[in-house]
């Protein structure tokens, strides 16, 4: 170390009396550009974090592995629970049987979906604020994005090592939920009707909407947390920036899909009106009475008169001579998912854009 | 020692460096040059902009106006970025890691990295290596803060106020090893502070900015020759008359005595003794008189600025 030369090209000193050898010395000065490169030769020859990949790990770690043990926890009571339903459901005699006549036998199988839904709706809100809020504001607040500046790393790779970490942590998790979660649903997805597919519980929680969520949520407080660089400050918006973003979703996911109408054939005015048959499980928007001119009318024509004739008479009068509803049958789920989780990708996407290129500036 | 540092090359180049936040100039046309190698003190009042300069030269901040140069390439570059080590005044680290994965932060992130330099002055304060820095006292933090600046082998170190929470012993001894490293490798230190008498036998080269620009700038001996301190007996009010000859820096008087901090621009005679300044005194002077004309010694000028001015000449 006293012969020291040129710390561009010397500078592997301290380290190779620990971690490399000869022919890594030798081989040095082709690859010598990056700061990165050495620590990604490391990386290929043992399976250990190194570089930036390991402080970005280090130090999130405690947030990373409460996510991965919470996740095998929950998997593990969902595989539990399935198991118990299913149990019951053999021992019904299901799908012989039909489902709707159990009726309150199976309620503790249903209990169990919402105790679990529960947590999987809350689960962006709780990403966002606990993990994408301070994510980088608590490194603004502390100085230590500071600290990270002055080492001979871009501020670029430290942004993307964030992101790209954070986001694979959470990309895996949601994934595993969601699919273990559509898994138990799924043997009677199409024969239960009482859970209804486009509630919060069930098309935020499956397909990819729980990670598009998660992930706009995350990175939203992320940007949140660089625009304010104070952590609870970070949290708190980010908890209403979440809690809006389930609520703008929620008031537009069955704008998401295209609406069916089932109409009856014509009939007489005055005789008995049967209504449209549906899929079942199919989400009903609007039942109407249809009028000979074609005429959409309220169910609750005629429904104040005081005799059976009367309302026959009434139902006359009014020509009606049929029914209609408008629906959307539950086999446009995934799609309407995966058409909504594409438009949050875009945000999302917009929002790592954003990040790297006015964000970077103010990550010190 | 590195063939890049003969003695002209500058380690440092500020150009009309100009600082605004919200509240006003932080730093106003700030225009000095650091020859590579010196051991450079940054001294000025509270608020005086010091830790801008440093800042905006750690590409923390980037400067409203004007430019910053390290060893030729500006601030953000791969190669100034790890030719440059920064110990901001806060001492930031981490403070769940313990003082070897601290360590290992350094070595993960720099490819230059010297484990032993960086043990070494963590051992010396008798720092666990296991300790949480959380728990760690004030001083001994910023031990661990700045073996991870030294085990990063920088050729600019730039100290905020590095030794503002240690104690005496440890000042001394981390001040030892400081000068003992940047002697052994040629390395260039710019160190902020307020406390005048560490720069005394530490410091070869001074940068006073006051008011958010610079004062006085230079060599330390050239600085020290060409100011004069003269005492004498005051005749009638006010000050005699031939210090409007001079550069007056500053002067106060007591009783019939006068003493003033002069830079003579010509042969002193008279009843007046005239005696060579201490560096403390004659920083002291330059913080007290803010009207004093600014002086920036050749060394500490970059090319086309005029002697004596603290502005660029266009």
């Amino acid at each position: 170390m006293s012969t020291f030369t040129n710390p561009s090209t010397d500078g592997r000193n301290g380290t190779a009396n620990r971690t490399m050898n000869g022919t890594m010395n030798a081989t040095k000065n082709g690859a010598g550009h990056g700061a990165g490169n050495a620590s990604t030769t490391e990386a290929t020859r043992r399976p250990r974090l190194s570089g930036m990949t390991w402080l970005v790990w280090r130090q999130h770690r405690a947030a990373f592995w409460t996510m991965i043990a919470a996740t095998v926890l929950c998997v593990a009571w969902m595989i539990y629970q399935r198991a118990q339903m299913m149990d019951f459901l053999n021992a019904y005699g299901f799908p012989a049987k039909n489902l709707d006549d159990a009726g309150k036998q199976f309620d503790p199988y249903i209990g169990a979906f919402t105790s679990v839904t529960t947590g999987l709706t809350a689960l962006p809100v709780i990403l966002g604020v606990l993990l994408g809020a301070p994510l980088l504001a608590a490194d603004l607040e502390n100085g230590t994005a500071k600290l990270i500046a002055a080492q001979s790393v871009s501020r670029n790779r430290w942004l993307a090592t964030k992101l790209a970490l954070t986001g694979l942590v959470v990309t895996v998790t949601t994934v595993t939920l969601s699919a273990v979660f559509a898994w138990w649903w799924n043997p009677i997805k199409l024969h239960y009707l009482d859970i209804e597919w486009t509630s919060r519980e069930f098309f935020n929680t499956t397909g990819p909407a729980p990670v598009a969520l998660s992930l706009l949520s995350v990175f939203g407080g992320v940007l949140i947390g660089v625009f304010l660089r104070r952590t609870l400050a970070a949290m708190v918006v980010t908890l209403g920036f979440t809690v809006a973003l389930q609520a703008v979703w929620g008031y537009f996911k069955l704008s998401l899909g295209d609406i069916v109408t089932a109409t009856t054939k014509p009939v007489s005015p005055g005789t008995t009106i049967t209504f449209p048959s549906v899929p079942r499980t199919a989400h009903v928007l609007d039942t109407s009475y249809v009028s000979g001119s074609g005429k959409l009318s309220d169910l609750t024509t005629c429904t104040d008169t005081l005799s059976e004739e009367a309302t026959a008479s009434c139902m006359k009068k009014a020509d009606i001579v049929g029914a209609s509803i408008d629906y959307i049958p539950i086999s446009q789920m995934s799609s309407m998912q995966w058409f909504g989780a594409s438009i949050l990708f875009a945000l999302t996407a917009g929002i790592v854009v954003f990040l790297f290129t006015w964000g970077r500036k103010r990550l010190v | 020692m590195s063939d890049v540092m003969y003695a002209g090359e500058p380690a440092l180049e500020a150009h009309g460096l100009g600082m605004r936040y919200r509240r006003g100039w932080a730093l106003r046309d700030c225009t000095f040059r650091l020859p590579a190698g010196r051991i450079c003190g940054l001294v000025g009042p509270n608020g005086a902009g010091k830790t801008t300069l440093l800042n905006i030269a750690a590409h923390v901040l980037k400067p409203t106006q004007g430019s910053l140069s390290l060893f030729g390439g500006a601030p953000g570059s791969v190669e100034s970025g790890r030719r440059t080590a920064f110990l901001a005044q806060e001492k930031p680290l981490f403070r769940r890691f313990t003082v070897a994965e601290t360590l290992r932060l350094g070595r993960e992130l720099n490819p230059g990295w010297d484990q032993r330099a960086a043990e070494d002055i963590v051992r010396a304060g008798n720092v666990s290596f296991d300790a949480k820095i959380g728990t760690l006292s004030g001083g001994q933090r910023t031990r661990v803060a700045i073996a991870l600046v030294f085990g990063k082998r920088p050729d600019l170190l730039l100290l905020d106020e590095p030794m503002a929470d240690l104690d005496p012993v440890v000042r001394h001894e981390l001040m030892g090893t400081l000068l003992a490293e940047a002697g052994e490798r040629g390395t260039t230190v710019v160190m902020s502070t307020h406390v005048l008498a560490e720069l005394e036998n530490v410091c070869d080269f001074l940068v006073v900015v006051s008011g958010g620009g610079v004062r006085l700038a230079g060599d330390v001996d050239e600085l020290m020759s060409v100011h004069s301190v003269v005492t004498g007996v005051r005749e009638g009010e006010g000050l005699p008359d031939f210090l409007g000859y001079h550069t007056l820096v500053e002067a106060r008087t007591s009783g019939r005595q006068f003493t003033a901090l002069i830079r003579p621009e010509g042969p002193l005679t008279g009843p007046w003794e005239a005696t060579a300044p201490g560096m403390e005194e004659l920083l002291l002077a330059y913080l007290r008189s803010p009207d004093a004309p600014p002086l920036v010694t050749p060394t500490a000028q970059v090319q086309g600025q005029a002697f004596g001015t603290g502005t660029v000449a266009a």
